[in-house]
């Protein structure tokens, strides 16, 4: 992240000689602020390009309920589940990839599968509109609820049976937590599963992956540094903000 | 403007395993064949290298390797009385694209049928008498037996270069091997598969149980090996990303690596991608086929002239293109006349899973796509039914394929479906569970069979498949059965907690189950209820051909890839040896 | 010490299961102190570090992981691995000596002796595509799959290759290639190198050597 920052930087500061000082002048200091905040460390809070701040304050709290941080590993919020949402909902994936999206459309039988026009970009953005309209109107925000309130929201939207805009409760809560799970567990390159917090949970080696010899070894723990296909030869993981293409 | 090529003598449409195969047999014969295949040309190198082969997200969770369902779904309904809707994702099945087809996302499991699968109606009717079958079923003989098709096997397999360990060598068991197979000529070309901490667990407790557990015939390499064709195969690493993946190492058995550098080299071959077969084109008389209609990437349509066509894409798009080119009679279950489309199956799956307290670490990672152990006891005709009520069977296995996180992480029946619960659940059994496949035959029935959708379309404007399925009873009552004995074994291993799920009806769409989708164009000796002679002929357009699991009149316990890799030999044996010396019907009909 | 030292492969066999394999049978903690002490033997070929010594071809160990250069003494020791200079000190330390050495230099990171390759733009190209891609037609896949990103190495599967000395390196894959060294499984390594000519061996060895050692 930082050389990126860094690279960022010398580039403006190159286009801004030459442009005349009075307009380089701001856009040298805005990117001489940007570049000395984050050249230093990596962030610790995701950047957002999909949700506006309503929806990050929801999926925020959701995600961390569905799965919460405790003594057995980290949280969604803590492996950036969050981000990975962003990311996939921002991308081809969110604007439909690999759904078949041609009508007529009609309810079909639980067998048949999704059976709604909405890309997973619309259905998410129109649940958490009526989410926090419900809300909202009662003078409450989800994410200020106690976490008991909280889960106990949550089952209501499990539950099903509740209109959200046209989604029905049970299929926004269904790809909810789907995609929670996916964020939590898929590789970092994808922008959740921070630092590999929970491969790391439950052990698994990660992406590469070469076992002929240890195969024979049964039952024996296999205890090594996860490894991603986002890092380099240095162990640096490459910036994580990439959607999800076929 | 459609684009008149220049004829051929043989039209391939899909180049996959068996269009590679019967297009690398036929060219080398001398003859001009054109290959179209509508996804993507695609090799181990560049197209198959980590570290981006290993993305569990891209293709186990997104399915970048499969049909691409935006351009070309299939539409689904239980009954007939339903209307059926377009499956917008894939899920239960995964039909694949691209030079190599779904071969190159399979697991290289390669089992043979069993002699009694190919005669399966006289069998049971034999052994259990003429009204022992529920009378829905549409259970028949495949027209070969397995006799015919046991050289056919063997060559296939050493194509591949399969490893396992033989258990009847013309007739004499062999220790450490399955002694219920059907006689083969000679072991296998490779070893077994290096085994599984599972598996390990597994055969000592099958054979506690007086049962034959023995290796699972695998085409990811054992060892390195080099094939009849003079292309050389590494051996398997274990990585764990086999199914749903393509091979990095050269390690699998693909027409990548087993067949595609020798046909590629063949001048007489000719490789379209991108080419997405309209029709097959009939003459005003519909008994001959002049040629096909396709259109490339861009849009622009052709029409490839040829003396013979052969169908060989996935077993539903082989259906389909018949369907849509209107060869052969539709099946239409009011009547039950008509041959396309009828006798659709599928297989019947179920699931043991035993938990165990953490100091048994089993390190599911560590996996290839095939290196399970096996009990073929309550598979097939290989245990009594008379007292059972239904026919069919299954294998039971501990074939552990992968730990891939999003989607393996087994939890014990009542955990939360999230939250801490969940959350625990999860860090607890992930590296102390063993997973059985319950892997079983699914018998045709008069209910389920496919043709086309009166209303959605694909891209092109053509019709889509439509599937109407649902679980024959038959394959629900054997699920319950052998899953009953898979939870026994699972106990026998000392597992905490076993939990057995047998596959329960309705069949749906949402969960995977497996793609072995078979039917349709089934083969057999009487025109009225099979597409293809004996020899996988069309009986009423002689000089078009179908090849592939669209052949089986219903699906036997085991993966198909091996006995369509057996009747993609004996067709081309006939195409060589009877057909193209003299065209015309192979059968009188 | 770096994190991918970290890696190992502990041994907890389970309870009620069936025996542990002979990977698992014969565990020894190496310890690096006294590999320490044992490895002013290795310093006029390995360097004092385990920098090797790159012109004349002795390789680099320091960083190598513990389970790689423990089964290397090992198979010297049991002539599963052939070389004249080194079977005989292997043969002469016990395994547990073998350990500590493994330990030793498996904490290591001193700088690199490198010199600077000679190898041309092209060569160091080649070398680069075929570490990191691979060739179809001669069937030959990536090394990364099995060495890691740059060749950095993937414990507990194969060593790093990055920063190796490149002499080492092409020597070693002519011995793969020749079958004078067959200690991997599965034979890999000879599949890979018999798919080499002289001419790629040089270019990937030069590349490997050109990327320095990683962390």
């Amino acid at each position: 992240m930082s050389d990126f920052s860094r690279r960022t930087f010398v580039k403006s500061l190159g286009a801004a000689a030459m442009l005349p000082a009075a307009i380089a002048a701001p856009a040298l200091t805005v990117a001489a602020s940007a570049g000395a905040a984050t050249a230093t460390a990596a962030p610790d809070t995701p950047f957002y390009l999909f949700f506006n701040a309503e929806e990050v304050a929801f999926m925020e709290a959701a995600c961390e309920r569905l799965i919460p941080a405790d003594e057995n590993g980290p949280g969604a919020l803590q492996a950036w589940v969050p981000n990975y949402f962003d990311k996939q909902l921002g991308g081809g994936w969110g604007a439909g990839e690999r759904l078949y999206r041609s009508g007529p459309w009609q309810e079909g039988t639980p067998t048949q599968g999704y059976q709604l026009p909405f890309t997973p970009a619309e259905l998410f953005r129109t649940a958490i509109r009526a989410i926090n309209a419900e809300f909202s109107a009662q003078d409450k925000a989800f994410n200020a609820l106690d976490a008991d309130a909280q889960d106990a929201y949550l089952k209501t939207l499990q539950a099903g049976g509740k209109d959200l805009g046209g989604v029905p409760a049970g299929v926004f809560f269904e790809l909810l937590l789907k995609m929670t799970v996916e964020g939590y567990f898929a590789d970092p390159v994808y922008g959740g599963n921070k630092d590999m917090l929970a491969w790391r949970m439950i052990g698994f080696p990660g992406a590469y992956a070469n076992y002929y010899e240890a195969i024979d070894a049964h039952g024996v723990a296999f205890v090594r540094e996860p490894m991603s296909l986002a890092e380099d030869g240095h162990g640096h993981m490459h910036p994580a903000n990439i959607p999800a293409s076929l | 403007m459609t684009q008149v090529m220049k004829a051929a003598d043989v039209v391939i449409i899909g180049v996959g395993m068996v269009g590679s195969i019967i297009a690398k047999e036929l060219a080398a014969a001398g003859y001009k064949v054109v290959g179209l295949e509508r996804g993507e040309p695609r090799f181990t190198v560049p197209d198959f290298q980590g570290p981006g082969v290993h993305d569990e997200l891209r293709f186990d969770v997104r399915k970048a390797l499969m049909q691409d369902n935006t351009r070309e779904a299939v539409t689904f309904r239980n009954q007939v009385a339903q209307t059926a809707l377009p499956i917008r994702r894939w899920e239960s099945f995964l039909p694949g694209t691209g030079l190599g087809g779904s071969q190159v996302h399979w697991n290289g499991q390669t089992y043979r049928f069993q002699a009694q699968d190919f005669a399966m109606a006289s069998h049971v009717r034999e052994r259990y008498g003429k009204d022992f079958l529920d009378p829905d079923l549409r259970v028949q003989d495949w027209g070969v037996i397995y006799a015919d098709l046991e050289p056919h096997y063997d060559r296939f397999e050493y194509l591949l270069g399969t490893g396992g360990k033989a258990g009847n060598l013309k007739g004499k068991i062999q220790p450490g091997g399955d002694p219920f197979e059907s006689p083969r000529s000679r072991e296998y070309p490779t070893r077994p598969m290096k085994e599984h901490y599972s598996g390990a667990m597994f055969r000592k407790a099958a054979n506690s149980l007086g049962y034959h557990p023995f290796p699972q015939p695998s085409s990811n390499l054992s060892e390195p090996y080099t094939n009849p064709e003079g292309l050389k195969l590494n051996t398997c690493v274990f990585c764990g990303f086999c199914e749903r993946f393509a091979c990095e190492h050269y390690a699998k058995a693909v027409p990548q690596t087993f067949i595609l550098p020798v046909l590629m080299k063949n001048p007489n071959f000719e490789l379209r991608t991108g080419a997405q077969v309209q029709r097959i084109n009939l003459d005003s008389s519909k008994t001959k086929a002049t040629g096909v209609t396709y259109i490339d990437a861009a849009g622009r349509e052709f029409e490839q002239p040829a003396a013979l066509v052969i169908t060989c894409s996935f077993a539903l798009n082989n259906v389909r293109m018949l369907l849509l080119s209107g060869v052969g009679k539709p099946y239409d279950p009011a009547s039950g006349t008509g041959v396309v489309g009828r006798n659709y199956a599928y297989q019947t799956m179920s699931t043991v899973a035993s938990f165990f307290d953490k100091d048994v670490i089993v390190n599911p990672f560590m996996a290839s796509g095939a290196s399970g152990t096996l009990i073929n006891d309550f598979a097939g005709e290989n245990f009594d039914h008379s007292k059972l009520g239904f026919i069919g069977g299954s294998f039971i296995g501990a074939v552990n394929t992968n730990g891939r996180p999003i989607n393996y992480h087994p939890v014990p029946p009542g955990t939360q479906a999230w939250g801490k619960g969940w959350k625990k659940a999860v860090a607890d059994h992930y590296n102390h569970t063993v997973m059985f496949s319950i892997h079983g035959s699914s018998m045709a029935q008069k209910q389920n069979y496919l043709d086309l959708d009166p209303t959605y379309k694909d891209a092109w404007g053509q019709p889509l498949l439509r599937m109407t399925f649902d679980f024959p009873k038959n394959d629900l009552a054997m699920a319950e059965y052998v899953t009953g004995k898979g939870v026994e074994i699972g106990k026998a291993m000392g597992a905490k907690q076993v939990v057995g799920t047998p596959r329960k009806g309705p069949y749906t769409i949402t969960q995977y189950q497996t793609t072995h989708n078979t039917g349709g164009t089934v083969m057999g000796d009487d025109p009225s209820t099979s597409v293809v002679n004996r020899y996988l002929q069309v009986w009423d357009v002689p000089n078009v051909f179908v090849v592939g699991a669209s052949n089986f009149p219903q699906n036997a316990t085991w993966n198909p890839t091996d006995t369509i890799g057996a009747l993609t030999y004996w067709a081309i044996d006939a195409l060589k040896n009877k057909y193209l010396k003299n065209p015309g019907r192979l059968v009188s009909a | 010490m770096n994190a991918r030292n970290v890696c190992r492969l502990s041994l907890l066999v389970a309870l009620g299961a069936t025996a542990a394999s002979a990977m698992a049978a014969a565990p020894i903690v190496g310890d690096a102190k006294n590999g320490a002490v044992l490895a002013a033997a290795c310093q006029a070929c390995h360097g004092a570090q385990g920098e090797g010594t790159f012109a004349a071809g002795f390789p680099r160990l320091a960083g190598q992981t513990a389970v790689y250069l423990e089964k290397q003494l090992n198979d010297y020791a049991a002539d599963t691995r052939s070389n004249a200079v080194m079977a005989p000190l292997a043969k002469a330390l016990s395994p547990k000596q073998r350990a500590d050495l493994a330990a030793h230099f498996a904490g290591l990171s001193p700088p690199s002796t490198a010199a600077g390759s000679s190898a041309g733009a092209g060569v160091l190209a080649r070398g680069r595509l075929l570490a990191h891609e691979g060739d179809e037609a001669k069937q030959l896949q990536a090394c990364g799959n099995c060495h890691g990103p740059e060749g950095r190495g993937e414990a507990f599967a194969a060593p790093y290759l990055a920063g190796q000395s490149a002499t080492y390196l092409a020597a070693a894959i002519k011995e793969w290639k020749s079958g004078a060294r067959k200690n991997d499984g599965g034979q890999l390594m000879a599949a890979v190198a018999n798919r080499l000519d002289d001419a790629d061996i040089a270019a990937v060895a030069a590349y490997f050597e050109s990327v320095g050692p990683l962390p």
